[in-house]
């Protein structure tokens, strides 16, 4: 396929899982925020280490402030990892790959942009936030389900499969990754809304019970076998998409994607809870963070670029265009 | 008729009316007879009812085009209006001769114009009109395009006069658009008015991707095998997106834009994840100017670099061939019926209508002393702009268009108004007549294919005669009886 059309197609995937991430975050923790509601200094230490774990401690500049720190994460137009700036970018990187899509799933996506466009989001969010959140996080389920149900599952989908499964890597490490940013060892709400945000919560407790504790969340986050947006599960799903595409048997590699790919997945696979905690659970994530980057740059090195132009580009010049479109 | 008829209020106003015959709009002509009695049984919140269906399947589907001019350029949804034109086989049939003649000898001249100059050294229009076209490629000249055709996709737009003959307004030789209305508004009245569709002999436009997908590969350099066929466009921002991923689509080619596209040793390849593969026919959508920044426009993105050169070799086709808009400059036009007599020893079966060139002398004082009675138009513009309508237009505004044409009398063009015929449009006030005209879409591959009618535009603001999307147009779908 076009390899414009393949950049194209992981975007708008990974731009909707973003905006379903962001309405799940802004959900979880608008709701928890109510209990600080009258105090400025308690609501900012709430929701500091979450903006910093998704990068945009500057939003509150925007806000002006904490207590509306949800309305501007869903509207803004400025901030580009907005629900309103995802779904928009998400819908032009549609635009431009119409051919490929079902016209179930454009019809999805360009509903959810007119939603936004013409001023329905708004009218939603004012009968209570909730209704525009779950319809964001519904669009986004819907997209996935008619996504598998209605286009072949070939080199497009599997972009649309890398895009996803990227994106979620790096939404779960996150998420975990509030819990070391409190100034405060993490609290049983901290831990479940760490969950809640992963839509963990009952999987979680189907193997752990209730026994809530930062060892058992960031074990069932990092190790899961079988949970979806566990780490190691959408790593496995990443590995898969990308030897699916070039056709090399997993276990080797045939670029520097699957390499890093297969090494972080390696990692999961063979590392202890122990190995974790003597690293920090930040440090770790931090470099999975960072491995995340540049699986995303080499991916637009392989397919998308031609051979001469990543060797005419500088190191600095080819991440700036990988990152062209990555806001994060 | 019905007492709550959405007709009641109606008046023909002395226009041509395309659906009824006498001045109080109460007879239908014979190929309107069922349609109008439809429409007559129709309540008011019923027509609405199906408008509003129509504008939001429109908005939903994404069928939308954009607007310059507004911050970052708007979406819009070209408004659609539900009640059907209807065109007579009879009528259509001598329409359609007349769209061959005319592609016909348009190409001709074409192939003339970069080969010999015979028509110029015969003294049937004069050189300078021609090379001072602003769309005359000289790196066209002595070039072969494939079977010889340079327009193979032209959009001619028709108009009827108060008397309802029909005349050509102009001919869009370059990058018409349109196509993808005319298939959608098919779509879209099945499913508004089923039985009444149902039950007339219509005759369908929907092969007109695979004609135009034939049209392509028939230009491939490559006979050996399947071509690889492409659709150029500007890009996501370009007025006419929707058009190009619809029809590129619809014939199951890429779309691609001038990055996805390189040029290496002279032939054309597209950028894909498995490597280049190389390209055989361009259906492009990209005025000349942007093709090659090599050799139009340097500060051209859009196009490829060395494209041209691919072209000129015959390593890649492109449709329409570099150089169509010399035919469809508004100063050639005037020489059409020439042309035909010319090339073809025959009459124009479309006539023009009656043009006074401002680069003459004697026209261009005929045209200063009477703006207020012509519509002038620039040489080569498009979309409605670049135009007086004299009688709706204020000192002012004639003012500037005489200094125009003054300083620049090449490019400007004059004729008189004509009444367009009107048609009953759903309107605020309920049904009133508004100035339509069509723009069927011609073919030229190995043989000329038409699909049947083509795209109604019609001019919703009430008394204007400017029909274009970009100046409050709407568009309907057209409907050919067999058995008329």
């Amino acid at each position: 396929m076009l390899s414009r059309v393949a950049d194209n197609l992981y975007w708008m995937s990974r731009y909707i899982e973003r905006a379903e991430g962001m309405s799940r975050m802004i959900q979880v923790h608008q709701s928890l925020a109510l209990e600080y509601a009258g105090n400025d200094q308690q609501l900012e230490e709430f929701w500091q280490p979450v903006l910093k774990s998704i990068c945009t401690d500057q939003v509150h500049l925007e806000a002006e402030g904490f207590r509306k720190i949800g309305k501007t994460l869903i509207f803004s137009d400025t901030y580009s990892n907005s629900i309103r700036s995802c779904i928009s970018m998400a819908r032009e990187n549609a635009r431009m790959v119409r051919d490929q899509l079902s016209e179930e799933l454009w019809l999805e996506i360009n509903n959810i942009y007119l939603l936004f466009r013409d001023g329905g989001a708004e009218k939603l969010y004012d009968q209570g936030s909730d209704h525009l959140l779950d319809r964001i996080a519904r669009f986004s389920l819907v997209f996935q389900g008619l996504s598998d149900a209605t286009i072949p599952h070939a080199e497009g989908w599997r972009f649309l499969s890398l895009g996803k499964y990227l994106e979620r890597t790096d939404q779960t490490s996150r998420m975990l990754d509030t819990l070391n940013l409190r100034s405060k060892a993490p609290s049983r709400a901290d831990l479940m809304s760490v969950l809640r945000c992963c839509i963990a919560l009952s999987a979680f407790r189907l193997q752990f019970r209730g026994n809530l504790s930062l060892q058992n969340v960031a074990n069932f986050l990092l190790f899961s076998e079988d949970f979806p947006r566990s780490i190691r599960f959408c790593l496995r799903a990443i590995d898969h998409s990308l030897h699916t595409i070039s056709g090399f048997p997993s276990g080797a590699f045939s670029n520097e994607a699957e390499r890093l790919t297969g090494s972080a997945l390696a990692m999961v696979n063979f590392t202890s809870w122990e190995q974790v905690v003597e690293k920090g659970l930040h440090q770790t994530l931090d470099e999975l963070q960072v491995t995340l980057i540049k699986i995303g740059q080499r991916v637009f090195e392989t397919y998308v670029l031609l051979p001469s132009e990543i060797k005419s580009l500088g190191e600095i010049d080819s991440v700036r265009l990988a990152q062209a479109q990555q806001q994060q | 008729m019905n007492p709550h008829s959405q007709f009641k209020n109606y008046s023909v106003d002395h226009f041509f009316d395309e659906m009824f015959i006498d001045e109080e709009g109460k007879s239908p002509r014979p190929h309107y007879e069922r349609i109008f009695k439809r429409l007559d049984s129709l309540t008011e919140s019923e027509i609405s009812d199906r408008r509003q269906q129509a504008d939001t399947s429109f908005l939903e589907h994404g069928i939308t085009f954009t607007v310059y001019g507004e911050e970052g350029g708007t979406e819009r949804i070209f408004p659609f209006d539900p009640i059907p034109r209807v065109i007579p086989e009879s009528e259509w049939s001598v329409v359609e001769r007349g769209l061959r003649q005319r592609i016909i000898a348009l190409n001709l001249f074409l192939n003339d114009i970069y080969h010999d100059g015979k028509i110029i050294k015969d003294g049937i229009i004069p050189e300078e009109i021609i090379r001072s076209s602003k769309n005359f490629r000289p790196e066209m000249d002595g070039f072969e395009p494939p079977q010889e055709v340079y327009a193979h996709i032209c959009g001619t737009d028709l108009i009827r006069d108060d008397q309802g003959n029909y005349l050509v307004l102009e001919d869009n030789a370059r990058c018409p658009s349109g196509a993808s209305y005319l298939l959608e508004n098919r779509e879209i009245i099945k499913r508004a008015f089923p039985q009444t569709f149902g039950g007339m002999s219509v005759r369908p436009v929907e092969a007109y991707p695979d004609l135009l997908l034939r049209t392509l590969e028939h230009l491939s350099p490559r006979k050996s095998q399947k071509p690889v066929c492409v659709l150029l466009t500007p890009g996501v921002y370009n007025s006419a997106y929707f058009e190009h991923t619809f029809l590129a689509r619809q014939m199951g080619i890429e779309i691609v834009e001038g990055k996805d596209l390189v040029s290496i040793d002279s032939f054309v390849y597209m950028r894909t994840t498995r490597g280049l593969v190389q390209v055989d026919v361009i259906y492009r959508r990209l005025d000349d100017d942007f093709l090659d920044p090599l050799v139009f426009r340097k500060d051209s993105m859009l196009g490829v670099p060395g494209l041209m050169d691919a072209y000129l070799r015959g390593n890649v086709a492109l449709a329409n061939a570099v150089g169509t808009g010399v035919a469809d400059d508004k100063v050639t036009y005037a020489y059409v019926p020439d042309m035909i007599k010319y090339y073809l020893d025959e009459d124009a079966i479309l006539p023009n209508v009656p043009t006074y060139l401002c680069w003459r002398d004697t026209d261009r004082s005929h045209v200063l002393e009477n703006l207020q009675n012509l519509v002038v138009k620039a040489a080569n513009e498009s979309g409605g702009y670049g135009m007086l309508i004299g009688n709706q237009s204020t000192a002012k505004e004639r003012e500037e268009f005489a200094q125009l044409i003054k300083s620049n009398p090449r490019e400007y063009i004059a004729q008189p108004i004509i009444s367009l015929s009107r048609h009953p449009t759903f309107c605020e006030e309920g049904i009133e007549g508004r100035h339509i005209d069509l723009r069927p879409f011609i073919l030229y591959g190995e043989d000329v294919e038409i699909v049947p009618g083509g795209l109604t535009r019609v001019a919703l603001k009430k008394g204007s005669l400017v029909v274009n999307s970009s100046q409050g147009g709407g568009s309907k779908d057209t409907w050919v009886l067999k058995d008329f």
